[in-house]
């Protein structure tokens, strides 16, 4: 496989970040839904920091992602595809994207609102974003709970379509993405 | 003659006691808006800072008679704020300072240890959740006048040898066992 993403299919970079967040993200929603329903206990605590440090990590790898995709041709779709079709399939990887860095944000924001500064993995502390705040919190947490919500229908979208097209359609589009 | 020796030196004695307190350390008064008693503990790696917003004061310090110089701080449990209101009240709860049945931490010191150039160790005891533990202060006395004293301290205390964190909480990976105390103390006479 190339490093490099070629006209037919993504490059070993890309297949590496696209799986990698795959399971970084899915794991941060179940996690993130799981402790959020738990009662306050230290083992709750422990899942939120490492909530907190694997959504920074997300944060991390999306902009380095992000910047391997605009030095990158991306593969063209195969010419059976209608164009609405290309285009909501380009609206949902964007909003894929959009959404890995709005959820890191928004949940620094819950916690800094918290007083609580998160760290990366013991190396170093990242700054509050704002002061200790309840209200702000609230509305932070409430963004944080939305867009995991809008992620989790996006990423049903996406993945309905990738195996639509792989046992309906029977096209190359996910076997692209495949190491 | 003999009785009059004896009378003479009973009153001595009475005059040097009436005028031993004269002698003694004086007494400050806390100036609350200029003091504040703040703490430091580790979450998930990452420092969370808090305060004891209401402490009172026993004080009586002279630099220069560290003999007769002790002190008292009372702290109200109930004033503890840190991050948000979540954290505070969970601090409140059984698990933690147990606020209801533990209102309050005592700090007394009786023997003080010049250091160095105005710095000071106050060596005495800590009580949190009626345990009691020798604890070493050490201190600034940033300001020494007639009227005014300004200090500046801290020490470091091991939360679960208080009982700070019940249960599954007296486990230190989440929440570090080590929790830094600092305190400003403004005081008038």
């Amino acid at each position: 496989m190339r490093i490099k993403n070629t006209n037919d299919r993504y490059g070993i970079v890309a297949v590496t970040f696209h799986w990698l967040m795959a399971l970084l993200v899915i794991g941060l929603l179940c996690v993130g839904l799981y402790m959020t329903s738990l009662k306050i206990s230290a083992q709750k605590l422990q899942l939120y920091g490492w909530h907190k440090e694997f959504g920074l990590l997300v944060l991390f790898l999306v902009i380095i992602r992000l910047s391997w995709r605009f030095i990158n041709i991306n593969p063209t779709l195969p010419s059976s595809i209608p164009a609405w079709q290309r285009f909501i399939a380009h609206a949902v990887q964007w909003a894929l994207l959009g959404f890995m860095i709005a959820m890191p944000i928004t949940g620094w924001l819950v916690t800094s609102a918290a007083g609580l500064a998160p760290s990366f993995f013991g190396l170093f502390v990242l700054p509050t974003l704002v002061a200790p705040d309840d209200h702000l919190r609230h509305v932070f947490a409430d963004m944080h709970e939305w867009i995991a919500y809008g992620l989790i229908a996006t990423i049903c979208a996406h993945v309905g379509a990738a195996l639509k097209h792989h046992f309906i359609d029977k096209d190359d589009v996910l076997r692209r993405m495949l190491p | 003659m003999k009785v009059r020796v004896i009378s003479q030196s009973i009153i001595v004695a009475a005059l040097f006691c009436l005028s031993a307190p004269v002698f003694a350390a004086p007494t400050w008064k806390i100036i609350p808006a200029d003091s504040s008693l703040t703490f430091t503990a580790t979450q998930n790696n990452a420092p969370i800072t808090g305060s004891f917003k209401k402490f009172t004061g026993n004080i009586q310090f002279d630099p220069a008679d560290l003999k007769s110089s002790r002190v008292e701080i009372d702290v109200d449990i109930a004033s503890v704020t840190a991050g948000d209101s979540q954290v505070a009240d969970t601090l409140k709860t059984k698990d933690w300072f147990n606020v209801t049945v533990f209102p309050h931490a005592v700090f007394k010191a009786t023997d003080f240890v010049k250091t160095g150039d105005k710095k000071y160790e106050a060596k005495g005891v800590l009580t949190i959740r009626a345990k009691t533990i020798p604890m070493v202060l050490v201190f600034n006395l940033d300001d020494y006048a007639a009227n005014k004293a300004h200090a500046t301290g801290s020490t470091t205390l091991q939360r679960t040898q208080f009982g700070v964190g019940q249960g599954d909480w007296s486990k230190t990976d989440a929440i570090k066992d080590d929790v830094r105390v600092d305190f400003i103390i403004s005081a008038t006479k």
